[in-house]
């Protein structure tokens, strides 16, 4: 049955890839809203379910090697309804929003792929399994963020993937790492099996592998670097899911990590806190100098991360650590919901007026009571105002770090005390950046852009609807935490700390001076900062009408500063540097040219040896003695000269006598001395080489007498 | 000639099925790929039926020590049959590939006699039987690289014979000292030797097996000796630079594991030098393959460094000498072969639509020939190691192994390695895919002059098969990993 949960959305897509054509196009919206109002109305019956008591459990053996495992509880059924809900609101907004855009059925294809993912992953039993679809929810809402293929939206989704790939690789080590120190992993029984590793150093070094992963879709810094880029280009219900969920699931990650793998960890609670605090805080002063919609929005989104990061680093250092675990919880539950509306409202304006520039949109929301109420409850909610739900959910995280900085003393003490501080400066920011936004949209006169644009239609009914009762619902919650909101967190606390047993909390007194107390610095706080710091720097006057400036100087950009120029650049040159050599150290000229010129040295030495050495002795012991010149004749010259000059004297006699016809023309004596020469040099080679050899066998016999001599 | 026939048969028939198609004068150009395709297949059921089998065949004996035997197990059964259905494959998709039938048909000779001997490679039962076949393999394959007979070509064909050559010959050396210090030749699972047979020659045999690893890594691609890869595979056609890649190199892979896990044994090289040795040279071929294809731009030669990186993986996986590790290793040898056939399939349906060769000349070809950048997206995805599809798993074991094989650095550089080359394996990758959807407003004028023409269903299909034999794999991979860990379960 639960399969069906993750299940349903992929048949879903599958059958939006039936549809061909131009003229099928305008069903794709309807089927993906069905989809979604189907999973919504699934997940809401597995809900009552869950919360009645019963259990669900859910084994696919064999799928890909180790199987695949779903579970249920009071945590995943509540967020996996407000999930589905998420969805189904962004959908039924979309044919709206989607209108006059380009490539819809991949748009609808991907956000059905993504929420089967998504809910995969809330589902999952076992971190193998919540790995796999985790991994498959990076890589299809990377679409989302390219959808509308300008160049920033490239860049955005180039960078998304970026961060998508290495997050993912890098859990992958700590997943390899948790595996092969308890050989499980298994949700159930996750905190038991680890707290019985010995090997705690390890432990850690995985912990924070996995909280790489984790970290990198839920936007903690350093590697908030995405959200920021990815929100103002994706279509704007993305951009909802994107934030309202999808970073949830790297919390999800994170609370495994904070309340099962490394629970009572303290070096890992300092650790998620201190990241948390300050991307708390980096989030809140981002947001408090952004100029666009959406991006203010997107910096929000990192605040509101790492407040509740830092509930979840506070698990683990306070004894109150059910109060960091309700609130963490709360406030992913209110920041999805807040995201939610806040991000379709943003999707309105970019539909109306094709931009989400401040100076553009000045003005907008005059005369839209709907748009009024339901931005203004949206950030009553998220700026932690008393009597709407996001006070509750920062009063119990605010509790914790309190309580969490009594039990110490000293430095820790302070440094908790520290974060404190920031904690309620972030909710001042907060409450600020909100303002400033009110004041754009409501106050501010309308910019030209707005004037020209002026249509009244600008939210279908049902969209409305849905939009309204999250808006309610914030001022619900709000008013009666006790009686809605805890019980809430209650049904959730057990996935907090493993399933383990859960203790009666004391009651809270929401409303208590003191819990108020927060509240209210915080709200003085972001009333100052947006009264006295924001109106008079960030924004200027040009005669009538107010105009906001960019304070953040272009070259201030994480990514663009560092990521990009270190990752792009330096780290795959000086990889490159490193290998190339290895690449080249044996290549074909080896051995082609190379080895064969190296081997043709000692052959050819080999080669000439015995002719060398012949000549070395002909040039040196047995260097050729030249004859002298004889002068005058040699004793064989003269015989042969004698001889000749005989047979000269008798060809002549001849010549006279017997041979008067044809007489012998032919120098005798001439050919004598050449036969002579002929003779002697005969005589001078055989004379040699016999010398030759008797050389040779001298040394040869030489080399005997020695060998017999030694051996 | 003493044994099972039968054996003879996939080995005879393409050399027979090669004789027809040289000499049948009158053998029409139409027909001559699907005759081809049609031996290619039976070959494949032969090779199975035979591998499959508990046979032997002795074909010379010349001495006690020396004889000319075929002799399958289940290795022979993976290796022989992963050949012999790409080789079907691949022989489906060239019809089209090349296109009108040309005068010459060395190609298509040569293209079944290397199955027939491949095939008898794998079915060999000793190490001089399998280094006959080896050479031989390396002279039937040489054809189908030179075929384009450009200068480049030759230039490259000759290379391969260089690293081949030397490589083979460095084994052999190996296998005198083997020889001489008395071990048997024959295969049995988990090796010959132990302390008591070393003896004094343990340094000796230690040298024999690390020039057997260095010289077969050769065709393997492993460092140093990797260097015909990057050569040839962009010089031959794209379904033989597949053939290459994807199958040639695995039977330096075969011939590894012979005379580690068969010949030697792993408890006897566990823990030498030999076996650091051996890591080193993988771990740095992994991370150099990788990194240095994210920087190639040429696609077909990025493939190729893909390939020295990944079949490192595979000998990674052999050389920590660990079940698991060696489980994974073996599952590597299956989804690489299928993921990086249909990679240069792709690469090659791209080149032959297109003409286009550069990696970053691609901007929009995914709406051009979805069909072909679709499965090109998969099995790259696969590739990385994205979950739930196949090579994730073989990554998962490999890295288990690393860890769980407890030998000091590599425990946690394996695994590390692994992963960074993963994010360098999506960095050359990815970006065909992505800028290939997503082009962006700008349209790429060397694209724009295609004019649309879909690509042959006979060179999707063996695409699309093994895309989807590559991604199944990681979703159903009960089966072939319980045949897997049968044979590991032997030898370790």
């Amino acid at each position: 049955m639960l399969t069906g949960l993750f299940f349903l959305p992929f048949l879903g897509a599958a059958a939006l890839l039936a549809f061909r054509g131009k003229s099928a196009e305008r069903f794709l919206g309807g089927v993906a809203q069905a989809v979604a109002v189907a999973e919504f109305l699934l997940a809401l019956i597995f809900c009552i379910g869950t919360f009645c008591g019963k259990g669900y459990v859910c084994a696919l053996d064999g799928i890909v090697g180790f199987g695949l495992h779903f579970t249920m509880d009071g945590f995943r059924a509540a967020y996996l309804v407000i999930l589905t809900f998420m969805w189904m609101t962004a959908l039924a907004f979309s044919p709206e929003y989607m209108k006059g855009h380009e490539n819809t059925r991949r748009y609808y294809l991907f956000t059905l792929l993504t929420l089967g993912a998504t809910a995969g992953v809330f589902l999952a039993a076992d971190l193998m399994t919540m790995f796999i679809f985790f991994e498959v929810m990076s890589f299809t809402s990377y679409v989302w963020v390219a959808q509308e293929e300008t160049r920033g939206a490239l860049r955005a989704a180039e960078t998304y993937l970026a961060v998508a790939v290495v997050g993912g690789m890098v859990m992958l080590m700590g997943l390899f790492l948790l595996h092969h120190m308890t050989g499980t992993l298994a949700m159930d029984g996750l905190r038991e099996a680890y707290a019985a590793v010995k090997d705690r150093g390890m432990l850690l070094v995985a912990g924070c592998l996995m909280l790489f992963g984790f970290g990198a879709k839920a936007g903690m810094f350093p590697l908030h670097i995405w959200l920021p880029k990815a929100h103002p280009v994706a279509p704007a219900p993305a951009s909802a899911l994107l934030s309202g969920v999808l970073t949830k699931a790297g919390v999800f990650g994170i609370i495994l990590l904070s309340g099962s793998v490394l629970s009572g960890e303290e070096d890992f609670g300092w650790i998620v806190l201190a990241l948390g605090v300050v991307t708390m805080f980096l989030g809140a002063l981002l947001g408090v100098f952004s100029i666009d919609l959406k991006r203010t929005f997107a910096c929000s989104s990192v605040s509101q991360i790492g407040f509740i990061l830092t509930g979840l680093g506070m698990m683990n250092l306070t004894k109150e650590a059910q109060l960091a675990a309700n609130g963490a919880f709360l406030h992913m539950v209110n920041h999805s919901l807040i995201k939610l509306v806040l991000f379709l409202l943003a999707g309105v304006v970019y539909q109306n007026l094709h931009t989400l520039d401040f100076n553009e949109i000045k003005g907008f929301g005059r005369g839209k009571p709907f748009f009024l109420a339901a931005y203004t409850a949206g950030a009553l909610a998220i700026g932690g105002v008393p009597l709407f739900s996001g006070y509750v959910s920062k009063t119990m995280l605010h509790e914790a770090i309190v309580a969490g900085s009594h039990e110490r003393v000293g430095q820790l003490h302070h440094l908790l005390a520290a974060s404190e501080w920031i904690f309620l400066l972030s909710g001042g920011m907060t409450v600020a950046y909100m303002l400033k936004v009110f004041f754009v949209l409501f106050v501010d006169e309308p910019s030209r852009t707005v004037k020209h644009h002026a249509s009244k239609k600008y939210l279908s009914l049902p969209v409305k609807l849905l939009l309204g009762v999250p808006a309610l619902l914030f001022a619900l919650l709000g008013c009666f935490p006790g009686l809605l909101m805890q019980p809430l967190a209650k049904k959730a606390e057990p996935f907090f700390f493993g399933g383990g047993a859960v203790h009666e909390l004391e009651k809270i007194h929401y409303f208590s001076f003191e819990n108020l107390k927060g509240a209210l610095i915080s709200l003085g706080i972001g009333l100052f900062l947006y009264f006295v710091a924001v109106r008079r720097l960030l924004r200027r006057r040009k005669g009538n009408a107010a105009y906001y400036v960019n304070r953040i100087p272009a070259w201030l950009d994480l990514e663009d500063a560092v990521y990009r120029p270190v990752f792009v650049r330096l780290v795959p040159t000086l990889f490159t540097a490193l290998v190339r050599p290895f690449d080249k150290l044996v290549t074909a000229k080896f051995f082609g040219q190379t080895l064969p010129f190296l081997l043709a040295v000692p052959c050819r030495l080999l080669d000439k040896l015995v002719e060398g050495l012949v000549s070395l002795l002909q040039n040196t012991v047995f260097a050729q003695v030249r004859p002298k010149e004889e002068k005058g004749m040699g004793i064989s010259d003269t015989i042969a000269y004698a001889i000749g000059s005989i047979l000269d004297a008798i060809a002549a006699f001849a010549n006279r006598t017997v041979r008067k016809k044809n007489p012998i023309t032919k120098s005798f004596v001439e050919a004598c001395s050449s036969g002579e020469e002929k003779f002697s040099r005969t005589v001078r080679l055989v004379t040699r080489s016999v010398s030759y050899g008797l050389m040779l066998s001298c040394i040869g016999l030489l080399l005997t007498i020695l060998y017999l001599l030694i051996g | 000639m003493k044994g099972n026939l039968i054996l003879l048969v996939p080995v005879l028939l393409p050399l027979l099925a090669g004789g027809i198609l040289a000499f049948g004068k009158t053998f029409p150009k139409k027909w001559r790929w699907r005759f081809v395709a049609a031996v290619c297949a039976l070959e494949l059921v032969f090779l199975l039926v035979a591998a499959g089998g508990a046979y032997e065949l002795t074909l010379v004996r010349f001495n006690e020590r020396l004889a000319f035997v075929l002799r399958p197990d289940g290795l022979s059964l993976l290796f022989g049959g992963l050949t012999g259905i790409m080789w079907l494959v691949s022989s489906v998709y060239s019809e089209k590939y090349f296109g009108h039938p040309k005068e010459g048909r060395t190609y298509e000779v040569f293209y079944l006699i290397s199955i027939g001997v491949i095939a008898a490679l794998c079915l060999s039962g000793n190490l001089v039987t399998m280094y006959m076949f080896y050479e031989l393999m390396t002279l039937s394959v040489l054809p189908l690289v030179i075929e384009e007979r450009t200068k480049e070509a030759i230039h490259a064909g000759f290379e391969f014979l260089f690293y081949s050559i030397a490589g083979a010959f460095l084994g052999l050396s190996g296998f005198f000292i083997f020889y001489s210090c008395g071990i048997p030749l024959e295969f049995v699972a988990g090796g010959h030797i132990t302390a008591e047979i070393a003896g004094e020659n343990k340094e000796l045999l230690l040298v024999a097996c690390f020039l057997g690893i260095v010289g077969f890594g050769s065709k393997a691609g492993m460092f140093p000796l990797h260097g015909w890869l990057p050569v040839a595979h962009p010089v031959a056609p794209a379904p033989a630079s597949a053939l290459l890649s994807g199958n040639v190199t695995k039977m330096g892979v075969l011939f590894i594991i012979r005379i580690l896990y068969y010949i030697a044994g792993a408890d006897f090289l566990r823990g030498s030098w030999v076996q650091y040795a051996f890591l080193a040279l993988t771990m740095i071929t992994i991370l150099m393959g990788s990194v240095i294809a994210s920087r190639e731009k040429l696609l077909k030669k990025r493939l190729a460094y893909s390939t020295v990186s990944q079949v490192s993986y595979v000998l990674f996986g052999v050389a920590l000498m660990h079940p698991v590790a060696l489980l994974g290793a073996l599952m590597h040898v299956v989804f690489h072969s299928a993921v990086k056939n249909t990679l240069f399939l792709s690469a090659g349906a791209i080149i032959h639509q297109t003409g286009i060769t550069r990696a970053d000349g691609l901007e929009g070809i995914g709406r051009r020939m979805p069909v072909t950048t679709w499965l090109y997206t998969f099995v790259s995805l696969t590739l990385i190691g994205i979950p739930p599809t196949s090579a994730f798993l073989s990554k998962w074991y490999l890295a288990d192994g690393a860890l769980s094989a407890d030998i000091p650095v590599v425990r946690y550089l394996g695994p590390a390695i692994l992963l960074i080359s993963a994010v360098f394996t999506a960095a050359y990758l990815l970006p065909i895919s992505v800028t290939g959807f997503l082009p962006g407003r700008e349209e790429n004028g060397q694209l724009k002059a295609y004019q649309r023409e879909k690509e042959p269903w006979t060179m999707v299909i063996p695409m699309a098969l093994l895309t989807v034999a590559a991604v199944g794999f990681g979703l159903f991979p009960n089966g072939l990993m319980h045949f897997l860990s049968g044979i590991c379960s032997t030898v370790l």
